[in-house]
């Protein structure tokens, strides 16, 4: 029974782990950028969710506006700091969404303080019990919505024609913009698709968790998801998100308390800490050494 | 100087057996660097004739048809499409008032299926309003794929393949793709680069019937970029010879032949 609650609490959270690796794949596959800055648009689009309700608006319509916000602010990073650096080194461009990311950090740092706030309800309180499971609205709202914005997402992108340009911009610009697409401009749509979902992946990981400048080190844990599901396959992110939540809340219930029990009789360390957190990168660790092209990848993606 | 004559009576196109032409090219010239690729070149292309343009390699052709679609952006001339201007536009505008290209090297996209390809080119028909257009661009469309099987590719003979990925495709049925894909865009000029480079003598054949008839069902005018000179006689109403970025020489298919000037540049023939 215990470990069903955990598996709940951990689907939830791996759902919005999901929504946020799809962001990422999304712009890997669009402009062959691994965005660090993924993490800033997490926490970015929390604190304008909560800046917004702090100035009146009502809870929903603050998470409409912040997710539009962050949309713009996908495209902006994408022509203004993306597109100048459109022939510089893989590196310089990987260190340049760095920046944005420590940039973002720092301009929230200044707004809102270093300290823990208390998130605006999006839903309401209390819980439904499903099999002698209790599972809060929280969680089944944010699993609900994550799924379904991750699940609109990918039919978007697999079914209709401006998905299809998509795909072909992702699959080849130099030959997407021969036959007649303009690359610029998917290019500029998929940075405000990712950006604007991560923003809402970090609403609701901070409807669940509080709001804090931790949120920006999710876009972190995002890539060991990406990693285990194959940098290119978005459906992979999802399942990975999924797998991954799961075993952070595992990790959490159940191997944190074994871990505490044996340093407490061996050691005089009293606590074991935040050990879901090494869950992600261990993983990180052992798929690279085992299967470098992840769980969903497809083998040797870079053609000559 | 048989072939300066030649060049200077050529230099302005021959009137179109056509009443208007669709396509106006005049004066385009475009330099790389030291090198002029195309020199003062015009075409007129009738509303639904099929226009070869052939000559040796380097002579500009596909760097003509790479201008007027909107690749590369000439330093001088002006091209018209029923009136509209097309240089100085991208390709994606281009494609929308029913100007379509294939390409010599096809473009290589490679996890797409053979159908995603034509819907590509689908999507590039032209629409009446921007709203119009997001719309169709939202819109599942299932319902579609059989009539773009049926429509497009059965014809072309790709019905087969419909669902195969690109990558996994011969370089024959790719080129049949990419052209595929230029019909799917409703064309109402097709630019076509080399469309039977590379494939079979029988392949060839085929290529220049399915040319005639896509001319005769669409309703298009066709510019044939080509080398090899049996499928350019059997397809084209009129051939306009290239060399050295210039026009040389313009008549139809048997006039080309007799001509000692495109001979000597054409063949090397002394």
């Amino acid at each position: 029974m215990f470990a069903l609650q955990l598996t709940t609490a951990g689907v939830a959270t791996g759902s919005v782990y999901a929504l946020i690796a799809i962001g990422i794949v999304l712009i890997y596959k669009c402009s062959g950028v691994v965005n660090f800055a993924q993490g800033a648009y997490v926490m970015l689009g929390a604190y304008l969710t909560y800046g917004l309700v702090h100035v009146g608006l009502p809870a929903y319509a603050a998470l409409g506006c912040a997710m539009v916000l962050m949309a713009g602010l996908g495209v902006a990073t994408e022509r203004f700091v993306l597109r100048p650096m459109l022939k510089a080194p893989a590196v310089a461009i990987m260190m340049v969404t760095l920046g944005v990311l420590i940039l973002v950090k720092a301009v929230c740092l200044s707004v809102w303080g270093p300290d823990q706030i208390a998130f605006p309800r999006l839903f309401p309180d209390g819980a439904v019990e499903v099999a002698g499971i209790f599972i809060t609205y929280n969680y089944l709202a944010a699993f609900v919505l994550a799924i379904c914005l991750s699940v609109a997402f990918l039919a978007f992108y697999q079914l209709t024609p401006l998905g299809l340009m998509q795909r072909a911009t992702a699959d080849n610009t130099r030959a997407a913009l021969a036959i007649g697409i303009h690359t610029s401009n998917q290019t500029s749509l998929a940075w405000s698709m990712s950006a604007a979902l991560a923003g809402i992946g970090g609403a609701l990981l901070a409807s669940l968790n509080g709001l804090s400048l931790g949120l920006a080190d999710i876009g972190l844990v995002a890539f060991p998801v990406i990693v285990l599901g194959g940098l290119t396959s978005l459906s992979g992110a999802l399942a990975a998100g999924l797998l991954l939540g799961v075993l952070q809340a595992f990790a959490d219930g159940l191997l944190t308390p074994v871990v505490e029990d044996f340093l407490r009789a061996h050691t005089k360390i009293y606590s074991a800490g935040a050990l879901q957190q090494v869950v992600p990168y261990a993983l990180l660790v052992i798929v690279l050494l085992v299967r470098p092209e992840g769980i969903f990848g497809e083998r040797g993606t870079e053609r000559l | 100087m048989p072939l300066q004559e030649s060049a200077l009576q050529e230099a302005v196109p021959r009137e179109s057996a056509f009443q208007e032409a669709a396509l106006r090219v005049r004066g385009l010239s475009i330099r790389f660097g030291g090198v002029l690729a195309v020199d003062q070149m015009s075409l007129d292309v009738g509303a639904r004739e099929i226009v070869g343009l052939i000559g040796p390699n380097g002579a500009g052709k596909t760097t003509f048809i790479n201008c007027i679609s909107g690749a590369y952006r000439p330093q001088s001339g002006e091209a018209t499409w029923n009136g509209r201007p097309l240089l100085g536009r991208a390709p994606h505008q281009i494609i929308r008032d029913g100007v379509v290209r294939t390409f010599q090297n096809v473009a290589s996209i490679h996890d797409l299926s053979v159908l995603d390809v034509v819907k590509l080119g689908a999507a590039m028909r032209p629409d009446a309003t921007a709203w119009q257009r997001l719309s169709t661009m939202l819109s599942p469309e299932r319902g579609r794929d059989a009539e773009l099987i049926e429509g497009v590719l059965r014809p072309l003979r790709l019905a087969d393949v419909a669902n195969k990925p690109m990558q996994s495709l011969s370089y024959g049925l790719r080129k049949a793709v990419d052209l595929a894909r230029a019909l799917a865009a409703h064309p109402r000029i097709l630019l076509l680069d080399e469309p039977v480079a590379g494939l079979t003598a029988q392949e060839g054949a085929v290529m220049s019937e399915v040319i005639r008839d896509v001319r005769d069902r669409h309703g298009c005018a066709v510019v044939m970029v080509e080398h090899k000179m049996d499928v350019v006689n059997a397809t084209c109403e009129r051939i306009v010879v290239m060399a050295s970025g210039a026009r040389i020489f313009e008549g139809s298919p048997a006039e080309v032949q007799s001509d000692a000037g495109v001979r000597r540049v054409y063949l090397g023939e002394p």
